[in-house]
Formats: structure tokens, C-alpha cells, sequence
């Protein structure tokens, strides 16, 4: 199972997909495209933990985080 | 009679007047314990994406430090959603503030992990964006 986890007024939402089901998948990546296409950055972790910001969804990542676009504060 | 029937509406307008302050006990019973949880979620999520260093900085201080991916600056996150980001010199002093923030409201550790992965990953863009501030 690979989440998505999306920063939201709750803390974050998190959605489970699974990699092998067509459906679930096609549903992850219609989510991270319209997540990445309202301005939202999507990352994810290499091995050693580090940050790493993605443009294109991939199927094969564990775990993807989006937070909303980044604006002065 | 009159005098009872004063005393039976006098009850009911007092028993009406429990009740409501009771329900507005409730509601904001409600409203604190989802506002914990909410900030609960958002630091179990920064504690999972902190490095260990950053992590036992957070749980020491309440704020980390983090590197910029373009200059190699040192900046410190403190605890916060707002005007919590400090550019450090290499005397380890703040330098300058700079804010940038999430477009929709998020609670502070979320706010904290937003601005650790852009500094970390998309410094200029960043920096870009943020206002400026003196530190105090």
C-alpha cells in the first residue's frame, strides 16, 4: 500500500492506494495531478531520509506528501 | 395561582438556559479536543520527516535548523506559523527573518515541515516569495 498524504485544516488527509489495482492507482495519480495542477508541491523521501520535490507521479513511491503553495507570510 | 404560574414559567425559562449553556459547554469541548488532535497529526508528521539531528534539535529547543540547497545557508525553523524562520550567520546569530507560509491556514508543524522541505529542496524559489523581518 502507498499513502498520499495531503496537508489539510485537519492536520493532513492521508489516502491509501494500492499499486496493483488499476483503479486505485488511475485514482492516485488523477489526485496528484490535480493537487500539483492547483499549485500544491508533492515530496517524497530517498533513503536516507532527505526531501526530494517530484513533478510526475510515480507509482512505485511509498509515501507522497503535498502541502498547498507557498505564499509571504 | 398567579404566583405558582410565575414560579412554573420562571423553572422553564432557567431549565431553557441550562440547557443551552450546557450545549455551548459541549460545542466548545468539541472545538478544543479537534484542535488538539489536528496539532497532535501535524507533529507526529514533522517528527516522522525531521532528520535525527533536527529532531533532537525540535524536542531540545522547539525549533531545527535546516541548509538551503543553493547557498549552503543555515536557517533556523522555530516553532510557529509565522515569521519563524531565522537566516543564521556563521557566528551561529540570527541574521535575518524571513516568512513564508503555506496558501491555506495549517497548523504550526505542518507549516514547520512545509518550509524545511522548500528550503531543503527549492531554496531560491523560497526565498522568493518570503518577507523579510528583523530579528529581535
Amino acid at each position: 500500500m502507498a499513502t498520499q498524504i495531503i496537508m489539510d485544516l485537519n492536520g493532513d488527509t492521508r489516502k491509501n492506494f494500492d499499486a496493483k489495482d488499476v483503479k486505485s492507482l488511475l485514482e492516485a495519480e488523477r489526485r496528484f495531478k490535480a493537487l500539483t495542477g492547483e499549485g500544491s508541491t508533492a515530496a517524497t523521501r530517498v533513503a536516507s531520509g532527505e526531501p526530494v520535490v517530484t513533478r510526475t507521479f510515480d507509482p512505485t513511491v511509498e509515501e507522497t506528501l503535498f502541502f498547498p503553495r507557498l505564499v509571504g507570510g | 395561582m398567579r404566583v405558582r404560574d410565575a414560579a412554573s414559567r420562571c423553572n422553564g425559562q432557567l431549565r431553557r438556559l441550562l440547557a443551552a449553556c450546557l450545549q455551548l459547554a459541549r460545542a466548545l469541548r468539541e472545538w478544543y479536543l479537534r484542535a488538539s488532535t489536528r496539532e497532535q497529526r501535524g507533529l507526529k508528521l514533522l517528527r516522522e520527516w525531521l532528520s535525527q539531528e533536527q529532531l533532537a534539535q525540535y524536542d531540545a529547543n522547539k525549533y531545527f535548523e535546516v541548509i538551503g540547497c543553493h547557498t549552503g545557508k543555515r536557517y533556523r525553523i522555530c516553532h510557529g506559523n509565522g515569521a519563524n524562520i531565522l537566516e543564521l550567520g556563521d557566528d551561529a546569530l540570527p541574521r535575518t527573518g524571513g516568512c513564508f507560509v503555506p496558501s491555506e491556514h495549517l497548523v504550526a508543524a505542518d507549516v514547520m515541515l512545509a518550509q524545511k522541505i522548500a528550503l531543503e529542496t527549492d531554496e531560491r524559489g523560497a526565498l522568493t516569495v518570503a518577507n523579510n523581518f528583523t530579528p529581535r
